[in-house]
């Protein structure tokens, strides 16, 4: 069974992720016609800086099961499709009960095509109309660093596991230290100065 | 502490507008956070409609845009495109000075008036043009005309790049990058980033510097030439800076932006006797004037007009209540501004065709009709004197002592009329070297804390610091720039700043006037019979943000001199260009960049350069750990 997967370390955040769920989701499903539609469209994915701005996270909803926002849902307006959590906004209260047990905080509250002046639970679907015409989820096939991945999930910790297995003797066999953790690039060298201009910010200030 | 910035007046003001909601330069950053990081590599390109395209840092996704452009080449074209920008604005404001000066020769403008005949004269004999007999406007119309063509097809090289070394020149020519026409190095730029035009990462890279060169020993030294030629010399003087130079009871006009050829006119209109009347019934006591930014600086280099704030300044100024008009120009000046001055009664008032604002008040500058403009300016802002809200009035500090100044001109006058005395204090090591301190803020960093903290280093080890732009008000408003700063200074350096009685920390001008550094430095390098990039002399640009400062950056390095920036370039997305510009350069012009964005590794840096060059010249030699 195939999923998405995040791979923090991969996010530059380029917020590609964003446009593409918003247009994905909006009527038109076109990047130019979609930002003069009304309601706007809005993504349902969210990059958000890590502890400080040299780190970004893609968040958003994980389908969990047990799913929190669908056992607490008092209206029904929440349910599953072939492992997907979907909410169906004709019947959506708005109450917030869904928000406040999302251990990830990705539920928004927003108006959607279909329901207009009325701002109900809005969330990641998936793309489980994109999945059932045999396509991947916008947000995996927007990103190009490989950090939004969709794949069988064991799979993909099989093949993270056998990667760092090899960095492993790397590091015993070339006798020089090797960040395991980490691979290194010209993003990590950013991310290096970056982390130093932050703390410029707040360390050497005695 | 997670403080933006290090001045009393400024996280006075930021603490305020968190209060309030007014929405500033380090909200916006938050929300922009965090940055596209193809962005920050250099690695998106969107020069083209087949794109937009951009490379996978990480090497799994795409390597190639769809032309086939690498990321060597991608990175290269978008530096080459930033420079480009920065001589551009330079360069373009180069020119303004030079038509104004070009219509006054002609009696054609109003305000303007050739100050500086000694200086007319000295820059007309290096274009080869006769002044002997000839009065000054037959001298200005022709040094014109000249100037005129330096930005043009017809020359093959720019006339000043004669200042220069000739070991230096010799490194040009041998590379190909001699400057050829200011306009034509940024054009031939704009041809190059087209699509299947030059797609070598060195190629461009060589370009990037010729074009940095044009603004340089072009756009910019023009600039400071003719504005010293029309506004006079910058010669000593003792001003003030920080937000206590506003004055709660007369009339406050901030002038923001970099051209003098506005606010110089501002000045001689804010002196008017019917306006000082008109500002007298309303209530005030009078009309004070304050600069922000390079404008200001221009000011405050020629006329003493002391400095409100630098670049991360200019949105906290308003919020004091009782700015009556902030008068802007050209360039740095955030459209924010505006949306600032509705929530008080400051009127932001736009005057350059090329620059608007929406929602401020459009007075279009026309320099034939100078000074009646120029007052027309002053008139709106002493009649909004009267719709200060009294409950907003906040003066949170007082002004600090800040000298300025020292042109290159000022410099030999100080020393007596010869180098000798500045070039035996560094041969002797009293003085170790020269630091340019140059460039602007950024959010990114605590605000003036880079310049202040990397100046201190410096002048505590006989690192004498020359300033410009916002890095001279940061450290003119720590009170390193009067002679009380003197006692901050290593001894050598002390004793020097004691007997010239000069602060360590010299105001060389505007951000233009970084040519006058380059005018310097060649001086001193014709003086000891060797090239630029033999000299102790290190810029750095600790808070820069502009394209302009990269331009600076790069001709600084063309001409010899190392930089050290504290904030990384969107370089980073190609290790070949940034083993280019990081150490290849050493091989082609002798001097590099370095990118430390900690100050106390940056200053130690700038010493270990300093010292390393001092050896290599076999002068005293001092260890930095």
């Amino acid at each position: 069974m195939k999923s998405v997967i995040i791979i923090p370390d991969r996010c530059i955040g380029c917020k590609q992720c964003e446009i593409a769920c918003s247009v994905e989701h909006s009527k038109s499903k076109n990047i130019y016609s979609s930002v003069f539609e009304t309601p706007k469209s809005a993504p349902r994915i969210f990059v958000l800086p890590g502890d400080h701005s040299c780190f970004s996270f893609p968040n958003k909803c994980r389908h969990c099961d047990p799913a929190p926002c669908l056992m607490i849902c008092p209206t029904g307006a929440i349910y599953k499709d072939s492992s997907i959590i979907l909410v169906d906004p004709t019947r959506c209260i708005g109450c917030r009960m869904c928000a406040m047990v999302c251990p990830f905080y990705v539920i928004r509250y927003r108006e959607s095509p279909d329901i207009v002046e009325r701002y109900v639970a809005t969330k990641c679907d998936g793309c489980i109309d994109r999945i059932k015409k045999g396509n991947i989820p916008a947000c995996v096939e927007t990103c190009k660093t490989g950090a939004i991945l969709f794949d069988d999930l064991n799979k993909i910790l099989k093949e993270k596991g056998l990667n760092f297995a090899k960095k492993v003797f790397l590091v015993q066999k070339e006798g020089k230290k090797i960040d395991v953790l980490q691979e290194k690039n010209c993003y990590n060298m950013l991310q290096e100065l970056k982390e130093k201009l932050y703390r410029t910010m707040v360390v050497e200030d005695e | 502490m997670n403080e933006k910035s290090i001045h009393k007046d400024a996280e006075h003001f930021i603490s305020i507008s968190e209060k309030e909601g007014i929405e500033t330069v380090w909200n916006r950053l938050k929300s922009q956070e965090p940055h596209c990081g193809y962005c920050e590599l250099g690695l998106s390109c969107r020069n083209c409609a087949m794109g937009p395209c951009r490379i996978d840092p990480f090497g799994d996704g795409p390597q190639k845009g769809v032309c086939g452009a690498s990321r060597d080449t991608i990175v290269a074209r978008n530096l080459l495109l930033t420079i480009s920008a920065g001589a551009a604005a330079h360069s373009d404001h180069g020119r303004d000075i030079l038509e104004t000066f070009y219509e006054t020769s002609n009696e054609k403008t109003s305000g303007y008036m050739i100050k500086d005949v000694e200086k007319l004269k000295k820059l007309a004999i290096e274009f080869g043009i006769n002044v002997n007999d000839r009065n000054d406007g037959d001298i200005a119309r022709e040094l014109g005309a000249k100037l005129m063509e330096e930005f043009g097809t017809k020359q093959k090289r720019l006339t000043l790049l004669d200042r220069s070394p000739k070991k230096r020149q010799e490194i040009w020519e041998r590379l190909n990058i001699v400057p050829r026409g200011i306009d034509r190095e940024n054009v031939e730029s704009l041809h190059r980033i087209h699509m299947g035009v030059d797609n070598d990462y060195l190629n461009l890279l060589l370009h990037s510097l010729r074009t940095s060169l044009s603004d340089g020993w072009g756009g910019s030294m023009i600039a400071t030439e003719l504005s010293d030629i029309l506004f006079g010399r910058p010669e000593p003087l003792v001003s003030s800076v920080n937000i206590g130079v506003l004055k709660e009871n007369e009339v406050n006009i901030a002038l923001h932006g970099h051209n003098p050829i506005l606010s110089d006119v501002i000045v001689q209109a804010a002196e008017d006797p019917e306006l000082i009347k008109i500002a007298k019934e309303k209530g005030a006591k009078g009309i004070n004037l304050v600069g922000i930014c390079c404008t200001g600086n221009e000011l405050l280099m020629r006329k003493g007009v002391p400095m409100v704030g630098n670049h991360l300044m200019q949105e906290l100024v308003i919020m004091s209540g009782v700015l009556d008009a902030m008068i802007v120009d050209y360039q740095c000046i955030m459209p924010s501004v505006v949306d600032v001055a509705k929530c008080f009664h400051t009127k932001i008032i736009s005057t350059f065709d090329k620059a608007k604002f929406e929602g401020a008040e459009h007075i279009s500058f026309d320099k034939s009709r100078g000074i009646e403009i120029g007052k027309k300016i002053v008139r709106l802002a002493v009649e909004n004197f009267e719709n200060r809200i009294p409950g907003k009035v906040d003066i949170p500090d007082k002004p600090v002592e800040m000298m300025a100044g020292f042109s290159v001109e000022s410099i030999l006058e100080l020393l007596g009329g010869s180098l000798d005395p500045l070039v035996d204090a560094i041969k002797i090591g009293k003085i170790r070297g020269v630091a340019a301190d140059v460039g602007c803020n950024n959010p990114k960093i605590k605000h003036d804390y880079g310049h202040t903290y990397i100046t201190k280093c410096l002048i505590e080890n006989d690192i004498l610091v020359l300033v410009t732009g916002c890095a001279a008000v940061a450290n003119g408003k720590i009170g390193y720039m009067n002679m009380d700063a003197v006692k901050y200074a290593g001894k050598g350096l002390k004793e020097v700043c004691e007997s010239l009685k000069i602060p360590p920390v010299l105001h060389v001008g505007s951000c233009v006037d970084n040519s006058r550094l380059l005018v310097l430095v060649s001086a001193i390098a014709n003086n000891l019979g060797v090239d630029i990039s033999d000299l102790p002399v290190v810029g750095t640009a600790p808070e820069w943000y502009s394209q302009k400062a990269v331009s600076i950056a790069t001709y600084f390095v063309a001409s010899g001199v190392d930089v050290v920036l504290g904030i990384p370039p969107a370089i980073f997305g190609s290790q070949k260009v940034v083993d280019v510009l990081t150490n290849g350069l050493k091989d082609l012009v002798k001097a590099t960049f370095s990118v430390e964005p900690s100050p106390d590794k940056a200053a130690r840096l700038i010493q270990k350069k300093i010292e390393d060059k001092r050896m290599l010249l076999g002068l005293s030699y001092r260890e930095i750990g």
